[in-house]
Parts: C-alpha cells; structure tokens; sequence
C-alpha cells in the first residue's frame, strides 16, 4: 500500500471492470438499436442541410460555444473512496503523484467527446469557412490541448476552494474556452492567447494549492454523486442492486390518485400508482422514453419509420417499468398483506396500459403535420399491449 | 384456545437447517417473549411464522389454518413490525396507515378513529404529511408499530421492539401492548432486553442452537436451571456457559 502508483492502478482496475460490468447491459439493450436510429436519422438530416447550408451561417461562434462549454465541465475523476480520509492521511506527501494520474484519466475519459463533436463539425466548417484541412485538424488538437488546461483547472480550483462556488470557476473558464476556439477558427494561432490566460489561471490555483492538505471531503462526495449518476444510468438498462431511488412528492399530479377509491382490492392500485409517479428513476425513465418518441415523431416524415420508432419505444417504456415496478428484490411489507397475489401484477398492468394511452396521446400530437399520424396510436398502444401481456 | 402453534418446525435458509423441530404455542391474551443469543435462530423462527420461510418439515397454525389452508386467513390473523424498519420511500405516513387499512380491509372511519388515537399515543400527529427520509430510526420504527396496532389482529409478531426508540415511546409501546392483550390479542415478542421482558412477558421461549431449550413462566424456568430466586438475565448468561462449555469439551 506504500506505492500510490499501486494503489491508483488497483483502483483503475476495479473501477474500469465496475464500467465494463454495466455498459454491456447498456450496449446490448434496446435503447442502444434506437440510438442507432436516431443517430442515423440526424446524420442523414445533417448532410442534407449541409448541402443547402447558407454561406454566412456563423458556425465558428455556434462550435466555439458547444464545445467551450463542454470542456468546461471537467469534473475530475479521482477515484477517491470514503475509507481514505482515514487511512490516506499519513501518506499526504505521495497524493501528488496519486491525482496526477487521477488528472491523466480525467483527461482520456473525457478528451473524446469534444474531440468527435469537433470531427463531426469539419463538414460544416469546410462548407461555410475557407479553412485549410491542415488548419481544421490543428483546431482539433488545439480542443485537446484546452481540455486538458480544463481538467487540470477544474482540479486545482476544487482542491484549493474545497468545490465551493465551481460555478464561477466553470464560468471563468467557459468563457476563455469558447473565445479560444472562436479566435482559433477566425484568427487563427491568435486563439493561443486565450490557452495561455487559462495556464496562468491555472498556475495562480496551482500555487494555492501548495500547503492545503487534500479535500477528502468533497473528493468522496463528488465519487459517490458521480457512481451515483452513473449507476442510475445504468439503472435503466438492468437491475443495479445496490441503488436506491430518489423521491419526490410531486404534488400536481396528485389528480391521478383520485381515481384509486379506498378498497380491498386497489390496494396495490394504491401503492404502485405513487411508486410510479413519486420515484425519479421511474418516472423520468417514462418521461424521457415519451420526450424521444414525440421528438422523433415530430421530424421524421417517413411514416414507415416513425412507425417503427415509436413501436421500438413503446415496447422499451413498458418492458422496462414492468420490470421495475415487479422486480422483487427486498423485503416488503405488502408481501404480508392478505390479498390475493396476482393484484400487484394487475396494478401493474394497469398503469402500464394508461400510461401508453398517455405517451400516444403526447406522441400523436406531436406528430399531427405529418402523414398518416393517426396509425400511431394504434401502434404505440398495440404495441404496449402486446408487451404487457408477451413478457412475464 | 390456541391461536398459533408450532408443531415440530425445522428450516432455515440452505439446506442446512437453523431451527431443528421446534414446538411451541401462544394462547389467546398471552404475552410471550422469544430469548436467545445471536444466532439461536429467533429471526428465522418468526421469518418461518410470517411465511416469508417455509418450514422444511413440520406445521405451522395461526387460528387454526397454515398458510397454505388459508393465505388469506392467516395473514389477516397477524401483524408483524420487523426488527429494522421496513418503510415505503415514496409514501407518506398518512399513506402507510392508508394502504395498511385498505389491504386488511378496515373501513375509512375505522382508519380514522383508530388512526388519530395511535397517532397521539406516539406523538407523531404532526408529520401526517411526511416522508421517510425525514424519519429518524425511532420515528420509523413508530410508523411499523402504527401500521402493526391499526390492523388489531389477533397474534402481534413483534421483532426487538425497543432498539431505537425513545423512552416515552417504549412506555408507549407498552401500553399498547397491555391494552391488546386484555381485549384478548396474544403476542410473540424477541427481545434482547431481558429486564422489560421478566418483568411484561407471561412465558418465556429460550431458543438455543435453534431448539427450544426451556420454556414456561419464570418460576418454570428458575426450576429448569435449578436457580432458585435467579433472574432472567442470570438465567440467560447460565445459558451462555452451557454453551461454551460445550464448545470446549
């Protein structure tokens, strides 16, 4: 344990192996066909646009923007775990070399997705801007190079300030980012200007960081929120077992409860009603499914295709909240209950069929300038149906 | 008369039993204590009478039927509080005596009435409207006991009880507890704490390595332990060195 190199790679292990567990849940499910979908349908409408695109489209300012605010969010990635800040505490003087690789991998995890986004520009860039390859190519690097002062930057201003106020942080370094990119696209090597002012605020941090002992703290809570999102992600592609929902009230849909009279037999009516509504995984799951379903719906004018979207999504909203809903992991109480023992599976069934009344509703409105909308309800509820009462 | 009787139960969770032929009984109005050290197999006795374990040999009845008769005859028979606390995130107190009145089949009024005075008695009146997560560990438990007593069945099943809550809120659960029995409920209660348990409880099971290694009124086991005048905590550390002595012969 003396070796933080030692630690940081066992660390790396279980952590990249802790990934690998989930994303191949996440990568083999149905969403993963939809994004498929939807990322082909955008690049086919990408570059159809792209061939009418107008020549002053300011594309450098709408890149600049996208991207600089993308590097900012840098959240450092540090590995750190709760036990540590009791028995890391001697070895304060080797943490250094520890977040150096923290920071190392903050970088690489993280470097891809402006970097794409970038890549997928140089279309756009060559249509509307007399930029050389040379000089589109050297814009990417010139991305990484600012995300790497961004996750650097990031890290010294939560160590020095313990996360206190990162907000201003992320916007000091917003805003360098997307004028960096801007001047870089515009003005060529002028953009370095900007590179330096943020390696000068990052060395000002850097000097303050000097004898402040490492923020525990804030580290562990900013791992936890982090694992936290991530597993909630991963929550909606399998049964992550150690995950516990958050709750909201959500008062203004009470409405929906009305209709849940007090009796034997709505017993699991009741219970599963409020479940569906107040815990944030299930009900934003159903959200979410419902927003993409109606945007697609709203743009697509092959009905053919919609047809199938929507189908595809459908079929995901109910499939999946009926396993939420009936997975029996833990102890409940209405396992007790003297009530006959299919009623939560009918409860179930009815959300589900009222929901997808719901999403059709949404999703057809969504939909009415388009050929044909009306076969989209049959589909989303047929579909629905069909998923009910086909899965076990 | 009887309300539940275990008749040579055995089971547990693998394969290997934990509770060997277990036999005991609950009269209608007795208040009966289950003592034993960790592991005697308290939990996986009262997990096999509320059916969440199914004995693997032997019967178990409660008002006359095992689970299997009647599931729903047995179930109404009891209301059980677990040892930690089993709460709903997403519904509010008011909602956990709600869904218990509807699943036992109470009536709104009979919610009410009942509801307002256990709502006193634990002086919890004033977070009708809350979450769980607003919960300390005693005002969760409150709510199992709640939801428990609402029910008004005729075997409580009461796991470690007094772990968490506040000295007023053990008189409480006292309270309640003498009140039900003089209307003729019977209660099966594990405890560790021995002192409330002597001095409340009507018969004493003590389980030891998943039998029932003596049971009856305390003068009953006094004469079991040969320990005249002992107490029940005198008597549960003879228990102890049993054991340990038998695990160095």
């Amino acid at each position: 344990m003396n070796n933080m190199h030692n630690v940081w790679a066992k660390r790396f292990e279980h952590y990249i192996g802790e990934v690998m567990k989930y994303m191949r849940f996440v990568f083999t499910g149905h969403i993963a066909i939809v994004l498929v979908f939807i990322a082909g349908a955008g690049g086919y409408q990408y570059s159809e646009w792209l061939k009418v695109v107008p020549t002053d489209f300011p594309a450098e300012w709408i890149i600049a923007i996208m991207i600089g605010a993308l590097l900012a969010f840098s959240r450092p990635v540090t590995l750190i775990k709760e036990p540590d800040q009791v028995y890391l505490l001697p070895l304060e003087s080797q943490m250094p070399g520890y977040f150096k690789k923290a920071m190392n991998w903050t970088f690489w995890s993280q470097v891809l997705v402006p970097v794409v986004l970038c890549i997928i520009a140089i279309p756009l860039l060559k249509a509307v801007t007399e930029l050389s390859a040379a000089e589109i190519w050297m814009n990417v690097l010139f991305i990484a190079i600012l995300k790497w002062f961004n996750v650097r930057g990031e890290f010294y201003y939560r160590y020095v300030n313990r996360g206190q106020s990162i907000g201003l942080d992320r916007v000091v370094r917003i805003v360098i980012s997307i004028l960096a990119i801007q001047m870089m696209l515009t003005n060529g090597l002028i953009g370095i200007v900007f590179l330096i002012m943020l390696g000068f605020y990052n060395f000002t941090l850097q000097k303050r960081m000097q004898n402040n002992p490492v923020p525990y703290e804030h580290f562990i809570r900013l791992e936890q929120n982090r694992m936290m999102s991530f597993y909630r992600f991963a929550n909606y592609f399998t049964d992550v077992p150690h995950l516990k929902g958050s709750v909201k009230r959500r008062a203004w849909l009470d409405i929906a409860y009305k209709a849940i009279s007090f009796k034997k037999e709505n017993t699991q009516a009741f219970l599963i009603y409020r479940t569906f509504i107040r815990t944030d995984d299930h009900f934003y799951l159903w959200v979410r499914l419902t927003a993409i379903s109606a945007i697609i719906a709203m743009f697509i004018t092959l009905p053919f295709v919609t047809w199938i979207v929507v189908g595809a999504l459908a079929f995901a909203t109910t499939l999946q909240l009926k396993y939420a809903l009936m997975s029996a992991g833990d102890f409940r109480m209405d396992m007790l209950y003297p009530i006959p023992k299919d009623t939560r599976k009918q409860a179930v069934a009815k959300l589900l069929r009222q929901l997808s009344i719901v999403q059709a509703i949404i999703v057809t409105l969504c939909a009415v300038m388009q050929p044909q909308f009306y076969i989209i309800p049959v589909v989303i509820i047929g579909v629905s149906e069909l998923t009910i009462r086909m899965s076990k | 008369m009887t309300i539940l009787q275990l008749q040579n139960v055995t089971g547990g969770y693998t394969k290997k039993p934990v509770i060997k032929d277990l036999s005991f009984e609950i009269k209608k109005g007795e208040l009966v204590g289950l003592i034993g050290l960790n592991g005697a197999g308290k939990s996986t006795t009262i997990k096999h009478i509320i059916g969440t374990l199914l004995p693997r040999s032997g019967e178990i009845r409660l008002n006359g039927v095992t689970l299997k008769e009647n599931l729903d005859k047995y179930r109404s028979s009891f209301s059980y509080i677990p040892e930690t606390p089993v709460l709903y995130e997403e519904l509010t107190l008011k909602e956990h005596l709600q869904l218990t009145a509807m699943a036992y089949g109470i009536d709104e009024k009979t919610l009410n009435e009942r509801s307002e005075s256990l709502l006193k008695e634990f002086r919890m009146e004033k977070r009708l409207n809350w979450f769980p997560s607003h919960f300390s560990k005693g005002m969760r438990q409150k709510v199992m006991i709640m939801c428990a007593f609402l029910v008004n069945p005729s075997l409580y099943i009461i796991d470690e009880p007094f772990v968490g809550l506040d000295p007023l809120g053990i008189q409480s659960l006292l309270d309640q507890m003498d009140e039900k029995k003089r209307t003729g409920a019977s209660i099966l209660m594990s405890t560790h704490i021995l002192s409330t348990a002597e001095k409340h409880c009507d018969r004493i099971i003590l389980l030891h390595e998943g039998r029932v290694r003596a049971q009856g009124t305390m003068d009953d086991l006094r004469k079991a332990f040969g320990m005249q005048s002992a107490t029940l905590d005198d008597l549960y550390i003879a228990m102890t060195k049993e054991q340990d002595n038998e695990q160095h012969a």
